[in-house]
């Protein structure tokens, strides 16, 4: 639902600065006038426009701070803790998970680093955390969609990267 | 220190263009690698998977080094413009980087390596396809590269120190901090070319000695597997490397247009405050916005995940805004002539904020979490090498041509040429982010649907392109004959 939602701000910003840039190009490109009349209005523009884009970056690394995933998992005490494994080329997880119940993954890996890539019933990316050997990562989720959700490796791993997949049922 | 005392030496042209060719000469040949992985992964072709991921270690690699090796040798020729330099060493460097892609080519052709550019300990030596020996000369043609890299640093480096006053002087420390005084004694900045080139070597040597320490031990343990590295640290290092050399590709080729677009508007290009503070914080933050590629591993120190996102926004943002706005300014009103050159230098700045824009939201964690190792990662260092950093390149040996043959070419050229590049660009490289944003992961020999659909249409997209970029070719060599023609004349 998110990542729709960014690919629309993309397309829609990016348009805006293509067609922004080239309008800007070839505004009456055979009427010159000297550099020192556009710098003049040109730097005093840029200034704005510099601060307010470093603005609008402070701002909105400030407004994703609380969406941080890495203090989930330590939130909530209570929350039922489920061992994941990965290995070349397959998921070592529980088959069935609780629905409306904070969870947490201890996701690990036996050989190389893996990616544990959760795709809910819709097919769209639920969550994702690395598993890495010697490391155990804790995502911390709780699903309140029941269905089958897959479990895609998102870390190259080796020759059976693209078929190492799992799965597991919410209900 | 002046900045009108430029000298234009054969040393510097040939070093430019010998790397400028072999550079293009190999992005050729990885195009069309990438054409026939994405081929694959549309149904059209077949490739087992063991090749597919030898063919996309090779394609990694090969891409970067291509893009590095003409952006290196176009600020190698600026900076010999203010400061003699040793061409011999440019050589030295050069000769390294090609023994590196020897060395990798072997790995990959005969020895069948499959652990991308990229690989993560314990990768490439558990769950191998191939033989040890391709591993041992993976990791010697990439240390060779590394060398090769770290000598033009350190020659560049040294250059600037001496040329421009040190450390103050070529960050222009004083020039911002007591710019009354500065000016008033009649002293000049360095050119914003000048910085391009301070903050590769700077920052170019930092990532080399990163991707040194990282390789040589991994060297040391194909040699003795029973020294253990810590995976964590090992991802760390190959990243800070991967990331800072990748990016700094950007950093090199902009100054095409620092210098290229001038000469097309017949304007200058002037340092100023904000363009200097802007490149500091590309200095500060392009070595540390690696941490990027480390966000879902939960287990990394947490403060550096935060740092993490705030350096990928402050590496790229101020710097991107200032040349692109001053490279707007330029072209505002001045009643430049549009040439295959100019079009290429000003959609190259499109480019890096189309990219960049896609670079900067997957550097936010909230939205990480779903884009992470799909195909948006691919699509945004695409757009930014393809239309972007390569676009740069050719712009400024297209105004060089241009400017030799002392003619243009034809609109309908400029047509085919634009159509080829930007159109069967987008085409290209909408799918990926469509893709992406749909969860398609990326280096999936095969994808899930629906993602054969949209490599199906990005190979008819990359072909474009192609097609596109060998009708560039042809236009640059007849450019380069029409000047002997006339001279023969």
């Amino acid at each position: 639902m998110q990542s729709t939602l960014v690919l629309e701000i993309f397309i829609g910003v990016a348009g805006l600065a293509i067609v922004l840039m080239l309008w800007l190009a070839n505004y009456r490109s055979s009427d010159p006038i000297p550099q020192a009349d556009v710098s003049a209005t040109g730097y005093a523009i840029r200034r704005y426009w510099l601060w307010t884009t470093l603005i609008v970056a402070v701002a909105v690394f400030a407004f994703t701070v609380p969406q941080f995933p890495y203090q989930k998992a330590k939130a909530d005490a209570n929350a039922r803790h489920y061992p994941v494994v990965a290995q070349q080329y397959s998921f070592s997880m529980p088959s069935t998970l609780p629905l409306n119940t904070p969870i947490v993954f201890d996701v690990t890996s036996k050989d190389v680093n893996h990616g544990f890539g959760i795709y809910g019933p819709n097919d769209k990316i639920f969550s994702q955390v690395q598993a890495m050997p010697d490391y155990v990562n804790h995502l911390a989720v709780t699903f309140t969609v029941p269905g089958h959700y897959t479990v895609r490796c998102l870390e190259y791993c080796g020759i059976a990267h693209a078929a190492m997949q799992g799965g597991f049922d919410v209900k | 220190m002046s900045q009108t005392n430029i000298a234009d030496t054969s040393a510097g042209k040939r070093v430019m263009w010998t790397y400028m060719l072999t550079g293009l000469g190999i992005f050729f040949l990885m195009v069309l690698v990438g054409i026939a992985m994405r081929a694959a992964q549309a149904g059209w072709i077949g490739i087992d998977p063991g090749t597919f991921y030898s063919l996309l270690s090779l394609h990694g690699i090969g891409m970067i080094t291509a893009m590095a090796i003409a952006g290196l040798g176009i600020l190698w020729y600026f900076v010999s413009r203010y400061t003699p330099l040793n061409q011999g060493v440019a050589f030295l460097a050069y000769g390294f980087f090609l023994a590196g892609v020897a060395s990798v080519i072997i790995s990959v052709i005969p020895g069948h390596y499959g652990a991308l550019w990229t690989a993560l300990y314990p990768l490439p030596f558990t769950g191998t396809y191939w033989p040890n020996w391709a591993t041992g000369a993976w990791l010697i043609g990439n240390s060779l590269v590394m060398i090769g890299f770290m000598i033009w640093c350190a020659q560049i480096l040294g250059a600037l120190l001496a040329r421009f006053g040190g450390v103050r002087g070529i960050l222009a420390i004083d020039y911002v901090f007591k710019n009354r005084e500065f000016t008033q004694s009649g002293k000049e900045p360095p050119p914003p070319e000048m910085f391009a080139a301070a903050i590769t070597a700077i920052d170019g040597f930092i990532g080399g000695t990163a991707g040194l320490l990282v390789v040589v031990a991994l060297i040391v343990h194909w040699i003795d597997p029973s020294v253990a590295i810590d995976p964590l640290w090992a991802k760390n290092l190959i990243y800070q490397f991967g990331h800072t050399f990748a990016n700094l590709t950007m950093y090199m080729a902009v100054a095409g247009v620092y210098v290229g677009l001038p000469m097309c508007t017949k304007r200058a290009y002037h340092t100023s405050i904000p363009l200097a503070i802007a490149w500091w914080g590309t200095l500060t933050f392009v070595i540390i916005a690696y941490f990027h590629h480390l966000y879902m591993d939960f287990a990394q120190l947490q403060f550096v995940q935060y740092v993490g996102e705030i350096s990928s926004y402050l590496a790229a943002i101020p710097v991107v805004v200032v040349t692109v706005f001053g490279g707007v300014m330029l072209v505002h009103r001045s009643g430049m002539k549009w040439s295959v050159g100019s079009m290429f230098l000003f959609a190259g700045m499109i480019g890096w904020v189309v990219g960049g824009l896609g670079a900067v939201l997957d550097a936010t964690i909230p939205i990480n979490i779903e884009l992470h190792n799909t195909l948006w990662v691919p699509a945004h260092f695409h757009t930014y090498l393809l239309e972007g950093v390569l676009l740069f390149i050719m712009g400024w040996a297209f105004v060089n041509l241009e400017q030799r043959a002392g003619s243009a070419s034809s609109l309908l050229t400029r047509w085919l040429i634009g159509t080829g590049m930007f159109g069967g660009g987008a085409l290209f490289l909408l799918p990926f982010y469509i893709a992406g944003a749909d969860g398609v992961p990326r280096r999936y020999a095969t994808e899930p649907t629906p993602g054969p659909y949209y490599a199906g249409v990005a190979t008819v997209g990359a072909a474009i392109l192609l097609l596109g970029f060998l009708l560039a070719i042809i236009e640059a060599v007849r450019l380069a004959r029409s000047k002997n023609t006339s001279v023969a004349a």
